[in-house]
């Protein structure tokens, strides 16, 4: 299995196409004034996730398991129907077990209820009605388990960046590989592509890469492609980012070095253990990155599609912030500008849309007069009537 | 209470229910028969399944993760939740498969294909009968034991846990390792594994890195305790019976004294020259001050596994340096394998119809606590309970053996599984390992 991502729960059951997406948010999109905003509550969770995470002193990969996790269940569930925060909680909890790393689930209580209600303090205090039981998370985390249907096993982008990239000493994936070092990783082969050896990247642009599939979890992109897609997608972000990466890789591409050169995987692997020093080897002859790439004969078509959406990701995110100040004063500012919708996404309005989401909701099914201006609930309610009808 | 306060009150209320009212029950699904063992992460069960083709399953059922005695839920345990995870990734033939988890009132029901046998009870079978395992028996099933760990370790899974009652055995012959509670991922582990538990392995089958006290080890643990197994399939008993010592009162691991003397004692005192690195072993001083022994493992094996070749297995599958211990994968080509008798996908090909093993004891006893048996029994029809008095009779019969037999002390003392969470940040005291794991 660990070999094998292709026969994998992960790949057999929870990699799903943008439709399957658009279902799943079926019954939330009705209850905002914009798609959007389902986007920026994606990012908003998983910010969530990746603070109670750290104050947890979780490895990023429990976070990102947790984050996969959270992501599972709201293609079951709606958000409107539902606590995210308490889900979020959960996802944690089961993560950390899920990744051999277990937290005390009191701990999981108490950071999450304070987390949660510091997040809320600026403008809605709804939230404080995080559980301070534990049989509450407990409860959830069977629920959850149960979404789930019991595949706790996650790929992540991590472990191909690391299969591609790791090197004895470097600093960014040393907190990942702090396994049985004893006896060295236990690399394995490799499920994807055709390429041999190791790509030595600069130690900047590995952590760059390192940072951007960090980012991926912010978005619903851990869902709809392959781990190793992803890994491969920060790479080459990170390539044409990093400025040292750049200039080597221009410098190839004049010379013409980068064309197909039969010989990199083995050139690969005779530099994974020589150079203890690599940087000056470097400048003089750099490894040919692009050829490196090219020869691990992945899907390019869809490594665009992904660049896309992370940089579709980042320019969501440039829209949002969690400054407190922000909420209060740019926030309404910007809205009272812009006309309804606000420039500016904060935490604070986000925690009130959702809660408005489940009121309107709520008030729905319950059958209550919708109030004015909710042509969408409206709608809903005659639906209903039509398909009772 | 209107459903506008209640979301707000309980906003997950809906959503249990929802999930509740969709949910089977297990005893909806599977008519329980009776109950098959217990241990301490919870009890197993042999069920039929109602649906047309009335398979027969066994039904492990977790027992909620208590915390202390006090029956306060703290959710699922660790070994269920790796037991799952596992489980729910793998396939082979040599392997248990799960065919589904349903989770009810807090507790976790796998549901597991039903394997007739086990190597445990082959063994009391033969040791009752004073008879030996046929070779062409001890061969299939050490070599199927082999081909369904060379699954595993190729899936990075190392099982931690292997011993005759983990073991399983269709009735067809097929064997189906079982029990992943205590299997564990290798691939990039997030914290070293002895970080985790402290303790793997029950005692007579733990390899002598364990022993020693090796920070870091790995699949060739595995492969010690197949040796262990197959000298047991040829003996009848463990290999190495050793006492186990006890943890003493802050939880430390002690030196298995005892359990060292008898590996020493067949395999002779492990010396620098065939194991690099032992000297730098936590317990080599402790090791050094046993009695100094010869290797009589030849001798050991003329009175026991009549082939030259199964004893130069054995002796692979015994070496100190887990480094030079043959993998799976190895042990699978080894020449003992490709003599005759060959090894047989029906691991009893060569029995005659009257030789053939005695299928599970279920009983009846306490089961009603667990699922409600009362549904299952109604639905029996008169030759199930005839049945049922039958193997109550036998039950009784088998508790007088276990108490009488050398398998009866379940795999030495209650420590011998204890795995103490000693690892991971701000876990405390580790809740949900600290138990002690009986076999
Ligand atoms: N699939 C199965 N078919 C038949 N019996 C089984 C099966 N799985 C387990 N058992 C019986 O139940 C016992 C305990 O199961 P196991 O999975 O080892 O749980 P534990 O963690 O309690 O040791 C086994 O030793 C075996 O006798
Ligand atoms: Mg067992």
């Amino acid at each position: 299995m660990a070999t094998d991502f292709w026969v994998s729960s992960h790949y057999l059951r929870w990699n799903v196409d943008s439709a399957v997406l658009r279902q799943a948010r079926a019954e939330d999109i009705q209850y905002v004034d914009h798609p959007e905003y389902l986007d920026f509550l994606a990012l908003f969770f998983a910010g969530l996730i990746a603070k109670l995470g750290k104050k947890l002193s979780l490895r990023q990969r429990v976070i990102a398991t947790a984050t996969v996790f959270f992501r599972r269940f709201y293609l079951k569930n709606s958000y409107c129907e539902t606590d995210p925060f308490i889900v979020i909680a959960a996802c944690c909890y089961v993560a950390a077990k899920a990744e051999e790393s277990p937290v005390h689930i009191k701990n999981v209580v108490s950071e999450a209820r304070s987390l949660f209600s510091s997040e809320a303090t600026t403008l809605y205090s709804g939230i404080k009605t995080f559980p301070s039981d534990n049989a509450k998370l407990a409860e959830m985390e069977f629920y959850l388990v149960g979404d789930l249907e019991c595949d706790l096993t996650v790929f992540h982008p991590y472990r191909t960046l690391m299969t591609l990239c790791w090197k004895e000493g470097s600093d960014v994936i040393s907190e990942a590989e702090a396994g049985e070092l004893g006896a060295g990783i236990d690399d394995g082969p490799r499920y994807w592509g055709t390429g041999e050896g190791k790509l030595e990247m600069h130690e900047g642009a590995l952590q760059m890469a390192w940072f951007i599939i960090n980012d991926t979890y912010r978005s619903e992109i851990c869902l709809l492609y392959p781990p190793h897609l992803i890994a491969i997608t920060a790479i080459y972000m990170a390539c044409a980012i990093h400025q040292e990466t750049r200039g080597d890789i221009e410098k190839q591409t004049q010379s013409g070095a980068y064309a197909f050169s039969g010989s990199q995987g083995s050139q690969g692997l005779t530099r994974r253990s020589s150079r203890p020093s690599s940087s000056s080897y470097k400048r003089q002859q750099p490894q040919d990155i692009v050829g490196f790439l090219a020869g691990l004969n992945v899907n390019m078509a869809l490594i665009a599609t992904i660049t896309q959406e992370i940089v579709s990701l980042y320019a969501l995110w440039d829209r949002y912030s969690e400054d407190a100040t922000t909420d209060s004063a740019r926030a309404s500012l910007k809205r009272s500008a812009s006309g309804s919708r606000p420039e500016i996404i904060t935490p604070g309005l986000l925690i009130q849309l959702l809660w408005r989401m489940r009121e309107a909701r709520s008030a729905d099914l319950s059958g209550a007069h919708s109030t004015p201006g909710r042509p969408v609930a409206v709608n809903k309610m005659l639906e209903r009537a039509q398909a009772a009808g | 209470m209107t459903h506008q306060q209640n979301t707000l009150n309980d906003p997950m209320k809906m959503y249990r229910d929802k999930r509740d009212m969709a949910r089977k029950r297990v005893t909806d699904k599977y008519a329980i028969q009776g109950f098959i063992s217990s241990g301490t992460y919870g009890r197993v069960y042999k069920a039929q399944s109602k649906e047309s083709d009335g398979r027969i399953h066994a039904i492990k059922k977790f027992k909620p993760d208590k915390e202390g005695d006090v029956v306060t839920y703290t959710g699922i345990s660790q070994s269920a939740i790796r037991e799952i995870a596992l489980n729910r990734e793998i396939s082979h033939e040599n392997v248990v498969a799960l065919k589904e988890v349903i989770l009810e009132d807090k507790s976790i029901y796998m549901v597991f294909e039903f394997a007739e046998h086990d190597f445990l009870q082959v063994i009391h079978h033969h040791s009752q009968s004073r008879t030996a395992v046929p070779m062409p028996v001890l061969k299939s099933l050490t070599y199927q034991l082999l081909n369904g760990l060379l699954y595993l370790h190729n899936a990075h899974i190392i099982h931690r846990d292997l011993k005759p009652a983990n073991i399983l055995i269709t009735a067809g012959g097929v064997v189906k390792i079982g029990d992943l509670g205590l299997a564990r991922l290798t691939y990039q582990p997030l914290q070293p594994l002895f970080m985790g538990d402290k303790v793997v392995v029950t005692i007579w089958y733990r390899a002598p890195e364990l022993l020693l006290g090796a920070k870091h080890y790995n699949k060739a643990v595995d492969v010690w305790a197949v040796g262990c197994v197959m000298a047991e399939l040829a003996s009848l008993r463990p290999i190495f019976k050793g006492e186990e010592a006890k943890l003493d009162a802050k939880k430390n691991v002690p030196f298995q004294k005892d359990q060292m003397l008898k590996i020493i004692e067949v395999l002779g005192t492990p010396e620098e020259r065939d194991w690099p690195g032992l000297k730098n072993l936590p317990e080599y001083s402790s090791l050094q001050r046993l009695d100094k022994y010869h290797d009589r493992l030849g001798e050991w094996c003329r009175t026991r596994l009549n082939s030259k070749e199964a004893f130069e297995l054995l002796r692979q599958l015994f070496a100190y340096d887990p480094d030079n211990r043959l993998t799976a994968k190895e042990a699978l080509q080894h020449k003992w394998f490709q003599e005759d008798p060959r090894p047989t996908l029906n691991a009893f090909a060569s029995l005659a119809p009257n030789q053939g093993y005695p299928q599970r004891r279920i009983t009846h006893d306490d089961a009603p606590s667990m699922i409600p048996l009362p549904a299952a029994s109604q639905a029996q029809t008169q030759t199930q309970a005839q049945q049922l008095a039958q193997v109550q009779a036998q039950a009784a019969h088998l508790s007088q053996q276990l108490s009488t037999h050398p398998h009866s002390g379940k795999a030495g003392s209650a420590a011998s599984f204890a795995s103490l969470s000693g690892g991971a940040a701000g876990v405390g005291s580790g809740h949900a390992r600290k138990k002690t794991r009986l076999g």
